[in-house]
């Protein structure tokens, strides 16, 4: 890749990752939520492996932290579940905050947002499949990148239809 | 002037997961230096701000989500991502 290209993706990589977290935030409210503002977030990864490669990329993805997150992300959306089926009786019921006032106020406090909406687990939800899908569309990149590598393949073996140079 | 502290909480720890993520490369000639994460900053409170109070609408006229996103990406990078 270029020079010019190289000076300017990791920033620009980095607004769209924030864009993505923004994507997020708002999921609740407004049109896109945790897979789309995951998406945008795996895009500014990618972004930055396919210029400056697998190696040389400032931004470093090892497979121990996209399977610990991934498994974050979906222990996190059963259990928001599983409070659901275990309060009301319905998976994934939209508690609130308050839990049924278990949760002592200050914490409940904490944790809600105060919007018109009143979005309960909502923004939560959109958390937590946010972590799923920014590991999950990483991996499918970086596995297809490592794939040379993983089956022993060398450079000069680019040519998929096994033809012969002419 | 109201904070919302929902979005401030999960916009941090977003940023901070990808801020743990953003290593040196040994072998790379690039290096990216605090002036680039200062103008990084910079664009960050600017679109922040051409935002507006995104997505409450009522508290401060900043993004705060956005603003939380890039102070997260800063320290989880300054404490995990040497």
């Amino acid at each position: 890749m270029s020079t010019i290209l190289k000076l300017f993706v990791f920033p620009i990589s980095l607004i769209i990752i924030l864009i993505g977290i923004n994507t997020i935030l708002g999921g609740h409210i407004t049109p896109g939520g945790g897979f789309q503002g995951g998406a945008m977030i795996a895009a500014g990864i990618i972004f930055c492996i396919i210029v400056y490669g697998l190696e040389e990329s400032p931004i470093k993805i090892s497979h121990n932290f996209m399977a610990s997150l991934e498994s974050a992300g979906a222990l996190g959306y059963v259990f928001l579940g599983l409070a659901g089926l275990v309060f009301s009786g319905f998976f994934m019921y939209n508690l609130g905050v308050d839990l049924y006032h278990i949760v002592p106020q200050f914490i409940s406090n904490l944790f809600n947002y105060p919007d018109p909406t009143h979005a309960g687990i909502i923004p939560y939800l959109n958390f937590v499949v946010g972590l799923k899908v920014l590991v999950g569309l990483s991996a499918v990149v970086i596995t297809f990148l490592e794939s040379d590598k993983l089956l022993g393949k060398d450079e000069q073996s680019d040519n998929i239809f096994g033809e012969d140079e002419q | 002037m109201i904070f919302y502290l929902g979005p401030l909480i999960l916009g941090f720890i977003l940023g901070f997961i990808i801020g743990t993520r953003i290593k040196p490369s040994p072998g790379s000639k690039l290096k990216f230096d605090k002036e680039v994460y200062a103008v990084i900053v910079i664009v960050a409170v600017i679109v922040a701000f051409w935002q507006g109070p995104f997505p409450y609408y009522h508290d401060i006229p900043l993004a705060s989500g956005f603003l939380a996103g890039i102070i997260g990406i800063i320290l989880g990078k300054l404490t995990l991502g040497r």
